[in-house]
């Protein structure tokens, strides 16, 4: 059985790595694969975009499978499925011998983190992305670990072709192709705080150490979900006469299920990898469907309560800050095209970074403060690193929650992510009498956006010159950056983006229309 | 003359010298020799008047040998669809593709630095598809492979430019006709802004000199301009279909200056009132004066 498990396990750990590679554009309109794939599959950000939100998101039909397959078999996500479990069993592995501590009474600890989080979703807030294991992996892969691998591989083979020692280009090209056009992205891309939420990953796995599975076992919310759902459970355990109690089993359980204490097994706790089966030397463990005799789960009604009022108490906490004032907010907050209005893009926002992984131009990026700590790692349009590309609708299109609208191609030319305006001071025709039309070139609308007034200026030695200066009609400027982002100015552009007239907000508008 | 001509010359005129019975060579040049300055097409499908433009020039074959490696340079700038005419019309990309193949050469690449996404231009305008199902190399550009060139020019000293481009053993330049903000119209020699890496946005602080700096610099075998449809505003990257006009024509040749000077007729402008033209034209680089020109017309 534990074969059959491991090719499991690999074959989803692929599945999921393949989604991430497929994240990219090709150049086509639709992106062609179900990348958020696994996000569907998830409960916890059905269960907790419904509280906050009150939305059911269509694709979130996939989620009632997992709950169904839940209440049938247990905790067979955990254990078969979930890519982030099978990285932390990779990452066990390099521990030879089980931890002399097994069987901590933290497993408690990942109900009373659900129970926060639930309680803070009833109260409109979405803190799940946090710790979602599908947010956190494909957050940490898409923002910090793949870009570090597709920085490291092109680095080696760049180097390779500058140096070229002892003609080794002539092979190492080849083989580069190859893995351009398989494993590796289209190009390098850069994210802001990449090594931070790369170390908080890295330290996730590093957990594994202490204790294997230790993230499945006591922290992880949605283990927590599926664990509570798996008290229904039909799949039972069974231990025969021919038990010799010699705790075999016990060293091996992937979920501290206490498989040696028989009737007190922890169904909620077992992740149902068939170690215990596997290994027993007598034979006497078997799982079997029917009515069983489990460990009463035992959380304590005060504590329950107590974590229950602690996410609640976090709802107001997180949200005096003057960020919800009107004209308070980040100017910088560009949120992608389709964003919804700022407070129903926070309720459904779960931060999984697929919209950032799919940004052709790599203009989106996780903020930090700019949304409050409410809207830490959402996505924000950095025009500097990239722009919104005028014809692309991918963000759109990976988005789990509908945070980011789907919009087709000719709506999201209407959608205003935020007004660019010039900074006269640095513009060359308007403030060193040299050409440039970059910001006009560039524009995309087809009605363009930035137009011009022939001025006649004096340079220094009182030449006279026909210039072309640079203005934005308001009411054509989408926001999209594009101006910002190839603006010769470099260091601080003469032209920039900021969130004022976004279409999705009813305050932030400057025209009276 | 530089060393690939001479040679060139020398392989020609000893072929011609020492095997009389290849007279085919000598008629080839005596053939080029009143071969007209440039051949405007008109009327048909992309295909025909390219091919009819190409042959009124002597045929692909008296500008591209057998086992050439060709660079087609085309404008892949923008994530536009090919009826918005902001990039090569993919069908003339496709035709000369299928000639240079016929005309026997070994490897035809075709390539561009756009401004927009690579690989939405690359697929959105329809090249990638139309150039690549024929055998032709449609790659990104390899940002490794620009290399700091002298050109030693009036506003260019030097600039990062496509190594590809150089190694090539022809050149064949296909940019579409449009309405341009600075430049106020792209034509031929705008069209090498393709091949330039780095910074190249700060060009437009002394456009006209930078354009014939390059045009020197890269002297194409043959040009195409591409006027089956034409951006007449909002150029050059357009968007809507009110702008574009249809006009079913190309113009071949081999003169930069002459192509881009005809081609500001078709925007009912003069090639005087483009300050490349006149530079060109000045600093000897080519022909502006249409009537000093052996024009044929062609309508299919």
């Amino acid at each position: 059985m534990k074969n059959l498990r491991r090719a499991v396990q690999t074959l989803f750990l692929l599945f999921f790595f393949f989604l991430l590679l497929q994240t990219e554009s090709k150049g086509n309109d639709e992106l062609g694969y179900p990348v958020r794939l696994f996000l569907d599959f998830d409960p916890l950000i059905f269960f907790t975009t419904l509280l906050s939100a009150h939305a059911v998101a269509k694709a979130f039909a996939y989620s009632i499978i997992t709950i169904i397959v839940t209440v049938l078999l247990g905790r067979v996500f955990c254990g078969w499925v979930c890519p982030l479990g099978t990285l932390n069993n990779l990452v066990g592995s390099i521990r030879k011998k089980a931890a002399a501590h097994q069987g901590r009474k933290w497993h408690r600890v990942k109900y009373y983190i659900l129970i926060g989080i639930l309680g803070s979703s009833l109260f409109t807030l979405q803190p799940v992305g946090i710790m979602d294991p599908l947010s956190l992996i494909i957050r940490s892969f898409s923002i910090s670990l793949f870009p570090a691998f597709n920085y490291g591989v092109r680095a080696a083979f760049d180097t390779i072709y500058s140096v070229n020692p002892f003609g080794l280009a002539a092979l190492s090209e080849p083989l580069y192709t190859v893995l351009k056009k398989s494993v590796l992205a289209f190009d390098k891309s850069y994210y802001e705080q990449s090594i931070f939420l790369g170390s908080l990953f890295l330290a996730i796995l590093g957990l594994n150490l202490i204790e294997r599975r230790f993230w499945c076992k006591y922290l992880c919310p949605l283990g927590a979900l599926l664990g509570l759902l798996s008290r229904f459970s039909w799949l039972r355990r069974s231990v025969s006469e021919e038990c010799t109690e010699c705790g075999a089993c016990s060293r091996v359980c992937q979920g501290n299920a206490a498989p040696d204490q028989k009737e007190n097994w922890k169904d909620s706790e077992c992740l149902y990898c068939w170690n215990c089966d596997d290994i027993c030397p007598s034979n006497a463990v078997s799982f079997g469907f029917g009515k069983k005799k489990t460990a009463a789960m035992d959380l304590g009604r005060r504590r329950i309560i107590t974590a229950a009022c602690s996410g609640i108490a976090a709802v107001p906490l997180i949200r005096i800050t003057p960020v919800s004032r009107t004209n308070s907010s980040d100017p910088r907050l560009l949120r992608p095209p389709g964003s919804l209005e700022e407070t129903e893009f926070l309720k459904r926002c779960v931060k999984c970074g697929e919209c950032m992984k799919v940004c052709t131009t790599n203009g989106l990026q996780p903020t930090l403060l700019e949304a409050g700590l409410e809207g830490i790692w959402s996505p924000m349009l950095v025009p500097r690193i990239g722009y919104c590309e005028y014809r692309c609708t991918l963000c759109g299109q990976v988005c789990p929650t509908g945070a980011i609208k789907r919009l087709a191609q000719e709506e999201k030319a209407k959608v205003k992510i935020g007004l660019a305006m010039i900074d006269k001071g640095r513009c060359l025709p308007w403030a060193h009498a040299t050409p440039c039309i970059m910001c006009e070139e560039v524009c995309p609308t087809p009605k363009k956006a930035v137009w011009f007034e022939k001025v006649e200026v004096r340079d220094r030695n009182g030449k006279k010159l026909i210039l072309q200066q640079p203005h934005v009609d308001l009411e054509l400027c989408i926001g999209c950056g594009i101006c910002e982002a190839k603006c010769p100015v470099l260091g601080r552009p003469a032209i920039y983006v900021s969130s004022v007239g976004e279409s999705r907000s009813k305050e932030n508008q400057l025209l009276l229309t | 003359m530089d060393r690939r001509t001479f040679i060139k010359l020398t392989a020609l005129s000893g072929a011609g010298l020492a095997v009389p019975k290849e007279f085919g060579v000598l008629a080839h040049a005596a053939e080029s020799a009143k071969r007209p300055d440039l051949v405007v097409a008109h009327g048909g499908s992309a295909e025909q008047i390219v091919k009819a433009a190409l042959d009124a020039m002597g045929g692909i074959q008296s500008f591209i040998s057998r086992g050439d490696v060709v660079v087609i340079k085309p404008n892949i700038g923008w994530d536009r669809l090919a009826e918005q005419a902001a990039n090569t019309n993919p069908e003339v990309v496709a035709v000369v593709v299928k000639l240079c193949f016929e005309a026997g050469a070994k490897k035809v690449r075709v390539f561009d630095r756009p401004v927009n996404d690579p690989r939405r231009c690359f697929v959105q305008s329809g090249i990638i598809k139309a150039a690549g199902s024929l055998g032709a190399d449609v790659d990104y550009m390899d940002e490794r492979k620009f290399r700091d060139m002298d050109i030693k020019g009036e506003a260019l000293k030097s600039w990062p430019l496509y190594t590809e481009l150089f190694e090539a053993d022809k050149v064949i330049n296909i940019p579409i006709a449009k309405h341009h903000g600075l430049a106020k119209l792209t034509l031929s020699m705008k069209n090498w802004m393709g091949v330039m890496g780095g910074q190249r946005r700060q060009i437009h602080q002394k456009l006209d000199d930078s354009l014939v700096d390059l045009a020197h610099k890269i002297k194409p075998s043959l040009t195409i301009l591409d006027a089956v449809r034409i951006l007449t505003a909002n150029g050059p990257q357009g968007g809507s279909l009110a702008d574009v006009k249809k006009l079913d024509t190309v113009i071949a040749g081999v003169d930069q200056v002459a192509i881009d000077s005809y081609g500001a007729t078709l925007f009912g402008m003069k090639g005087s009132d483009l300050g490349y033209v006149v530079r060109g034209h000045k600093l000897g680089l080519g022909q502006m004066d249409l009537h000093k020109l052996n024009i044929k017309k062609i309508t299919v």
